[in-house]
């Protein structure tokens, strides 16, 4: 054994000296057999040859011994590494294209395989998440919805699938006392939040039940992040007392790093350690009242309870619940929570996945080609080392070896390749994408890149390697030159590979055509606002300082009154929020003077609030009637704005202004009720969404709101207001933070930048794909005219003219591209559902897009063809002649 | 070399560790030695020889080393180390077991 392990161990180490070695005692034998035979008295030639007859295959014997060493296949495999090394250094443009193609694919593959691994396969980060759930209601109009309070409280007590269950609300929090007041992100939580995923305080604890009660709430967890740059990482920080929204709190823990956020719905906040603060949801009011709806449920299940099961117990309780308090029609939803976290984006990394998936496959196609056309070039090289004797499967081997050396080295640029890429990729991601922060190239995404530069190697390097292996040594070496006669099949097999490649590049140039069509609909989508020259900001009013109503009316008043008046501003306004923001707040159950909802459906609206500017700051066109004016104020008779989707579902036909709405339980007086007193134009929620949703407008100066955006629509560049609406702002009041001041246009790009992400990235991946064909194309061409030359020759002794040559050459590149681009066509539209849900305003079979794939695609294969149907054409027939 | 046989699968190896017992050779001396003490029946196919001493020497029951040749050329000479006469003894009593019970079919046939 020890003897064994010495010997190999020795073989591989002193490989060179173990192989002379080898060869001096193989030829110490030969000549022994030489003498022999000339002592019996042959001549030297002859005794030479037979001893050669009598050894066998010199080659084969060595093999025999590698293997005899038992150190044969590293032996081998470094062996046919270094001599691919050197038939790649001997070729360099050949070595050249074929790496860096290879590179780019392998590296653009594991690019997005790395945001599938960060999204997609990565765990979620917390304790057994598959056990997660969130949870929420849904109706036949609010198919996804928020749990009230209340009735969370109930499912919370009566469930029997869940081993925890929480609740939680976005609610930001203003930090203020040292410095410059500002604004946190936070969530009130009910108690045992943190424990349902599985996470405890680094430092203190979690809030316990009694925090839920009113009054018992002024307590906080905090983020490690503001634990460290808001208070130094002290170690005593527990009990300290903080200003938030102006009110005494105490620190009661501190969350570890690496605290994500599972992600909501309702003002969503981005995933990743993006959360400052949590404070306890305590439970006001009456618990009868359960029309507000505004919580985010997450849960346990308990081990071994399905969702299934967990969904029939919820919608049981829910049912006891309607029964008790009036409040029917809702459903319960349980989602997993990984579902929820990448459901929406699944669909488009799969779709991206696999169109990268297809530019690797082009460049096997293409790879192998290029092979092909070097094992003609080589087969006189194989055919002497067969005729030497060496065995077929080692020629196979060291074929296969080349190609794996090729793909390996195009990996390895890969990866680097890789390494830029991701980060590009993530800061081309839209903002809400989930957990782009977990995108790296990672340990997988390693072992993802070196798994498929293998499989590439043997995909591509196959057909070539048994091509050439399959050599018939006499004739290989008869052959010459030419090399004509045997690569009829070969012909075909390279044809039928530029075909398949072809067709791939039209599948992806028509996904990128049909996700080009989607970004410009949504681009030149009338998006019924003007977001140009209109800056935005968030200002949050705490409620410790802002008691009542009037307080909050004052202040909104005070300040659009002054904004309006700063120099180079046109109209300022607030309101509850911005367009394409994800704002989808709604009311129901209101009543509609003169008019009876549906059976089992309430009259349902988004529900929003306006100042008198906020319509012409955001270019939202009042098209009957009138705005709101300074009139609007409490006490005046109630006005009400309502969009023109409104005014169709519940008026169709009808002339709208003037009609009524009450919003109270029971209208009687006239106090109760609302008039509609304009229309304005429709806003969808998103831009890509199907239709704009019935949405009305209360004047701010009657309800107060105290979370509100500001938006300042101005005459020039409208960063010069930043600063002015900072100082406005604090002149009114000091300690108010001024948050997300954004321009109109950025927040409604962001909106696009999924389908813009989804449109460059198929766009780069069918240029690639094109690349490649085209350069697949070349290469068939080039071959065979190289192969006909000396026909072509002849033909022009015959009397051919030479645009009969070039003719003929380019029909076959038509060919070619014309059976390629067929086949991506019908594959393209078997294909058509898969992009569905990821285009818009376009059909999966749009003429236009599929019409340009059929003129771009043979006009790349015939400019690819170009240039070898020129050499074709001055073919000089005596050149031809003398190769003969 | 009309008359010579190859040999059954499974010989060489003993084959080759008796024609080293008696002292160190090289492969074309112990090829021919073979052919020469058989009466030119047995015929080591060459191919086969260098393989098989290699794989010997693996295995620990022959050594190397480089020495002179009676024609002064350097050449390879293999030599029985102790665990190789233990492996010949015991190939060469199940080879006389083997060739005893396959006589006894034979003439009891």
């Amino acid at each position: 054994m020890l003897n064994d392990f010495r010997y190999r161990t020795r073989a591989l180490l002193k490989h060179k000296q173990v192989e002379d070695e080898l060869d001096q005692e193989l030829r110490f034998h030969f000549d022994q057999q030489v003498a022999k035979y000339m002592r019996s008295g042959m001549k030297e030639d002859d005794a030479k040859r037979a001893a050669r007859i009598a050894f066998g295959g010199h080659e084969q014997v060595k093999e025999d011994c590698r293997e005899a060493r038992g150190t044969s296949f590293i032996e081998l495999t470094l062996d046919d590494a270094k001599y691919a090394l050197r038939q790649l250094w001997a070729n360099p443009t050949f070595s050249l294209v074929l790496i860096a193609t290879l590179a780019l694919s392998i590296g653009a593959n594991s690019a997005i395989f790395s945001v599938i691994d960060g999204v997609l396969l990565k765990r979620l980060p917390y304790a057994q998440p598959e056990r997660l759930v969130r949870l929420f209601l849904s109706s036949s109009a609010f198919p996804k919805f928020p749990l009230n309070p209340w009735d969370f409280l109930d499912f919370r007590a009566r469930n029997r699938s869940f081993e925890s269950m929480a609740a939680f609300t976005r609610s930001d929090m203003q930090l203020s006392g040292e410095g410059e007041p500002v604004r946190l992100n936070g969530f009130a939580v009910t108690s045992g939040y943190f424990r349902v995923l599985g996470l405890h305080p680094q430092i203190g604890r979690e809030f316990d039940f009694q925090a839920e009660i009113p009054g018992n709430g002024q307590q906080v967890v905090i983020s490690d992040r503001l634990w460290r740059t808001r208070f130094g990482a002290d170690p005593n920080i527990l009990g300290r007392k903080v200003t938030l929204n102006m009110l005494p709190f105490t620190i009661v823990g501190v969350m570890p790093a690496g605290t994500e956020h599972p992600g909501n719905v309702y003002h969503a906040l981005a995933y990743g350690e993006s959360v400052d603060v949590w404070w306890p949801f305590t439970f006001r009011g009456n618990s009868n009242q359960r029309a507000s709806h505004f919580m985010e449920g997450i849960a346990r299940l308990k081990p071994g309870v399905s969702t299934e099961q967990a969904r029939g117990d919820m919608n049981a309780i829910m049912a006891q619940v309607a029964h008790e308090h009036h409040n029917g029609g809702w459903s319960v939803l349980v989602i997993p929570l990984y579902s929820e976290v990448v459901g929406s984006t699944r669909r488009m990394l799969l779709v991206l996945f696999g169109a990268v998936g297809i530019v690797l496959l082009i460049a096997c196609a293409n790879a192998a080609n290029l092979l092909l056309a070097r094992a003609s070039a080589r087969q006189r090289e194989i055919a002497v080392r067969l005729a030497m004797g060496a065995p077929r499967l080692r020629v196979l081997r060291q074929l296969l070896t080349e190609s794996l050396v090729i793909s390996i080295t195009g990996g390895a640029l890969g990866l680097i390749l890789a390494y830029g890429g991701v980060r590009a990729l993530v800061s081309l991601l839209p903002a809400d994408f989930p957990r782009a922060h977990d995108i790296h190239v990672s340990a997988p995404v390693l072992a993802f890149t070196f798994v498929v530069s293998l499989l590439t190697g043997i995909l591509f390097g196959m057909a070539p390697a048994l091509q050439a292996s399959r050599t018939d040594p006499k004739q290989g070496l008869q052959q010459g030159s030419r090399g004509a006669t045997a690569s009829r099949h070969q012909n075909r097999l390279r044809s039928a590979l530029v075909v398949a490649e072809v067709s791939l590049a039209c599948v992806l140039l028509i996904g990128a055509g049909l996700m080009l069509r989607t970004f410009l609909n949504l681009l030149h989508l009338d998006p019924g606002f003007r977001e140009d020259h209109v800056l935005t900001a968030t200002l949050s009013l705490p409620h410790a300082r802002y008691k009542s109503d009037d307080q909050t009316i004052h202040f909104y008043d005070r300040l659009v009154t002054t904004l309006n008046q700063l120099p180079g501003v046109e109209t300022a306004g607030a309101g509850s929020d911005l367009p394409w923001t994800g704002y989808d707040e709604n009311d129901g159950g209101f009543t509609i003077e003169g008019k009876k909802p549906p059976a089992h459906e309430d009259f349902h609206a988004r529900y929003h609030m306006a100042t008198p500017g906020y319509f012409s700051a955001m270019g939202i066109p009042v098209l009957e009637g009138r705005s709101f004016t300074e009139a609007d104020k409490k006490g005046a008779p109630s006005a009400l704005i309502i969009n023109q989707a409104m005014a169709k579902k519940y008026w169709p036909g009808e002339d709208v202004i003037g009609k009524r709405v009450s919003f109270a339980d029971n209208p009687k007086k006239d106090d109760d009720w609302m008039t509609v007193v304009g229309i304005v134009g429709d806003v969808k929620d998103e831009p890509n969404s199907a239709s704009a949703e019935p949405a009305f407008w209360w004047s701010d100066y009657e309800v107060s709101e105290s979370d509100m955006v500001i938006a300042i629509r101005t005459k020039s560049d409208p960063r010069q207001v930043a600063d002015s609406l900072r100082s406005t702002v604090h002149q009114i009041d000091p300690e108010l933070a001024v948050a997300d001041v954004k321009l109109m246009d950025a927040v409604a790009g962001a909106s696009l930048s999924t389908p813009r992400f989804t449109f460059v990235l198929v766009g780069m991946f069918a240029a690639l794909a094109i690349l490649l064909a085209g350069i697949g194309a070349y290469g068939v061409i080039a071959y065979t005219v190289t192969q006909r030359t000396s026909e072509f020759g002849l033909r022009v002794a015959l009397g051919a003219q030479r645009k009969d040559l070039l003719r003929m050459v380019l029909a076959q590149a038509a060919r070619l591209a014309i059976s390629g681009t067929v086949l991506g066509l019908v594959l393209a539209l078997s294909l058509g559902r898969v992009v569905q849900t990821l285009i818009y305003g376009v059909s999966a079979a749009d003429p236009l897009v599929f019409v340009s794939v059929v003129l771009l695609v043979p006009a790349v294969a015939l400019l690819a063809a170009w240039i070898p149907a020129r050499r074709a054409a001055r073919s000089d027939p005596m050149q031809a002649l003398r190769t003969e | 070399m009309t008359g010579s046989i190859e040999l059954p699968q499974g010989t060489l190896d003993l084959i080759l560790l008796r024609a080293l017992l008696s002292g160190p050779q090289h492969g074309w001396a112990i090829s021919e030695r073979v052919q020469q003490v058989s009466s030119e029946v047995l015929s080591i196919q060459q191919g086969s020889l260098y393989p098989a001493l290699h794989r010997l020497e693996r295995r620990g029951w022959i050594k190397a080393e480089w020495g002179i040749s009676d024609n002064n050329r350097r050449a390879k000479y293999y030599e029985l180390t102790r665990a190789g006469r233990q492996q010949l003894d015991r190939e060469t009593e199940a080879w006389r077991k083997l060739a005893i019970a396959v006589e006894q079919v034979l003439e009891g046939a």
